[in-house]
């Protein structure tokens, strides 16, 4: 196997995909009617529900659902199973589940006068299916910031990374500055901001530089005698052998770099921060990922032997180790969860874009193709850990992606540190907005019940000590596939939203109703095994041991999380049973279909 | 050679398009709510009757309806509008 196949591959998929499935369901199914007024035309407002161009909306969504996600999952789950899986996953998910999700969703607001997905569920499902969705936002806000704050910190650790991630916090300040207060162009923004980030980045590799945060982190470390604080059984440690990952004080010190970027995200004004740092970082990103499929394609005929995949194609069905479980069903398929179906996208469909639509036509080409957009990042991602052969995740997804970049002549030790300061970067601009919305959603749920809630600073502190408390409780995997869980309940409940929808308008649901089901029953089994995971893995091995309280309370948490999501599913499954029922019936007794 | 050219045209002002969704739109979302909420303030200190809040004395509703009647009807909208926990500000800068 090689690059060129795999990306031939992911463009057929998209091709076929999209030219012979998804436009025969939107042509016979949903039937999009150009001529039927949207949200955007029936209730514009200037700024929520206001009209925007197919492009435009095309890019905003693909930017809204293409981050993190599909590179994290695909290079995790490659190194779990083998790349044939993970790349079996992204093609035959995309297509039979995640346009589904993302189109269908889009059009049910769209149909339904711009209603959030919340709205939908109270609706169409019962009162409190909304309250249910909304928990399952809060943990997913809650796992999300863990997995990405447990990633974060381990990859700060690299001397070559923190002056790079320094330098965008700092970029940021100024873009905000530069932008709002100095009123510049946005071109000489960029030009400065993006070059500055991009400068220091590059620094990052000079032996000066990488001596003087080792000395740092080992200075750090010394505080504490070099001895570790805990030591975690990592089942991807030692490459997905299993062992133990130790808990220093340069560890906790990165976690706690990570937390103060997060504060200034969450605190500080939208544009005073936030999102100068998000436009800086998509950037180093897209020049990244672009140079890095450009390199990818044309490896193949300039360098076949960087082209080649050294990752094996299929390792095991069950990757757990020591007691754990890794089954390849189910936990391929919350591995792997932006890049084939994330439940996030129903959010953004639905709150975002849908109000935005010009014409209903404009929802598959904007829906579905941004989906199948995604995956071919998913697919570039599983190139390049699969090239790079040996490492464990952000490392090998580094060493992948810099290979590409030395067919354009970029020393590859360069090549890396920038793949690895993009990926750093992709992940820390999403942690802070995260911590930004947990704070909000916090305000919202607590608010009334505790105002000191609703003051701007106890809310951010409190999601970043409950950000704490996730991460160094656990290791990476488990975070990852508990927030994979919640991610695709999502998931499954817009889809089953979607079914009752069609089911309600007398429309032939199976196209939704099936891949609902399989995602429903894929992912309470998931949450099963990873409630099982912690507790073998983290719980059992830390109870009774000196040092380890807050990593067994940690553990016995997320298992808790992982108990409550399965619990929440089956009583909106069952929601949505009874709401089934009562609509067959009531169209069985000849009761006119709502309008 | 016409239709090529429009053809280029066409793709290029697409490629446009796209970029400016990717890069610029969610810029352009942020000041469009940021005006928005100081316009939706003001209309609600003087205009405040019409959803059943009256702040200013009549007198000066009328005095300033004429400029703002092309702005009454989308603001109710954004007022009375039910809003959701989802419509945060940072909704249309978050990535998945």
């Amino acid at each position: 196997m090689n690059t060129l196949i795999a990306l031939i591959v992911g463009a057929a998929t998209f091709y076929l995909g999209y030219s012979f499935y998804a436009k025969r369901i939107d042509e016979k199914i949903i039937k999009s009617d150009p001529k039927k007024a949207t949200p955007a035309k029936m209730y514009m407002d200037g700024v929520d529900f206001s009209p925007a161009s197919r492009n435009i909306l095309y890019g905003y969504q693909f930017k809204s659902i293409a981050a993190a996600g599909p590179i994290v999952g695909a290079i995790t789950a490659a190194g779990l199973w083998g790349w044939l899986p993970a790349l079996l996953w992204l093609i035959l998910g995309v297509t039979f589940v995640g346009w589904v999700q993302d189109y269908s969703a889009m059009m049910m607001a769209a149909r339904r006068d711009g209603d959030s997905i919340s709205a939908i569920a109270y609706k169409l499902v019962s009162p409190r299916s909304r309250t249910i969705l909304l928990i399952f936002l809060f943990l997913y806000l809650l796992l999300i910031a863990g997995a990405f704050g447990n990633l974060l910190a381990g990859v700060l650790t690299n001397p070559t990374i923190p002056l790079g991630i320094t330098m965008l916090a700092l970029a940021g300040l100024l873009g905000g500055q530069m932008l709002y207060r100095w009123k510049m162009d946005i071109a000489v923004v960029t030009i400065v901001t993006v070059g500055l980030t991009l400068l220091v980045i590059a620094l990052g590799p000079v032996a000066a530089v990488q001596g003087a945060v080792k000395g740092f982190n080992g200075w750090l470390d010394a505080l504490n005698a070099n001895q570790p604080i805990v030591s975690l059984f990592d089942p991807t440690a030692a490459a997905y052998a299993g062992g133990f990952v130790n808990i220093k004080v340069s560890y906790v010190f990165w976690l706690t770099f990570v937390a103060v970027f997060s504060y200034l995200g969450a605190a500080l004004p939208v544009w005073r921060y936030a999102q100068p740092v998000n436009y800086v970082g998509f950037w180093i990103m897209a020049l990244t990922i672009l140079g890095g499929a450009l390199g990818a394609a044309i490896a193949f005929f300039v360098k076949p032997e960087l082209a080649n995949f050294a990752l094996p194609a299929f390792k095991v069905w069950d990757a757990g180790v020591k007691g754990t479980l890794q089954p390849l069903w189910p936990m391929l398929f919350v591995t792997i969860a932006c890049g084939a179906i994330s439940g996030w996208h129903a959010l953004v469909s639905t709150v975002g874009t849908a109000r935005q639509l010009e014409n209903e036509t404009d929802a598959l080409p904007v829906g579905a193709g941004s989906m199948f957009s995604e995956m071919l990042l998913g697919v570039l991602a599983l190139m390049a850990v699969s090239v790079a052969g040996k490492g464990v995740g952000a490392a090998a997804f580094a060493t992948g992606v810099g290979n590409f970049l030395s067919i354009f002549g970029l020393d590859p030790k360069y090549g890396s540190a920038l793949a690895l300061a993009a990926f750093v970067i992709i992940v820390i601009t999403v942690m802070q907005l995260v911590i930004r919305f947990m704070r909000v959603a916090l305000t919202e749920a607590l608010g009334d019940a505790m105002p000191i809630m609703r003051n701007l600073h106890v809310g951010t502190i409190t999601s970043l000590v409950c950000m704490f408390l996730v991460v160094l409780t656990g290791t990476f995997v488990y975070l990852w596939q508990l927030f994979g869980g919640a991610n695709q309940l999502m998931a499954s409940l817009a889809l089953m939203l979607v079914t009752l929808w069609l089911v309600s308008e007398r429309r032939n649901a199976l196209y939704a109703a099936l891949p609902m089901l399989f995602m429903y029953v894929t992912t309470i089994a998931a949450n099963l095994v990873t409630a099982w995971n912690l507790w073998a893995g983290v719980v059992q091995p830390g109870l009774g041991k000196a040092n380890y309280e807050v990593v067994v309370f940690g553990g016995l948490l997320m298992i808790a999380i992982a108990l409550l999501l399965v619990l929440l599913a089956l009583f909106i499954g069952w929601d949505a049973w009874q709401s089934y029922s009562r609509m067959k019936s009531q169209q069985r007794a000849g009761v006119e279909a709502p309008a | 050679m016409v239709g090529g050219e429009r053809g280029l045209t066409q793709t290029m002002s697409r490629v446009k398009d796209f970029i400016y969704g990717l890069l610029f739109y969610d810029f352009t979302l942020y000041a469009l709510r940021t005006r928005a909420s100081i316009e939706s303030l003001f209309l609600l200190v003087t205009l405040g009757d019409l959803i059943g809040l009256p702040i200013m004395p009549p007198y000066y509703s009328l005095r300033i309806l004429p400029y703002v009647v092309p702005n009454i009807a989308a603001w109710k909208r954004r007022m009375l509008r039910e809003k959701d926990l989802l419509e945060t500000d940072v909704m249309g800068m978050m990535s998945g």
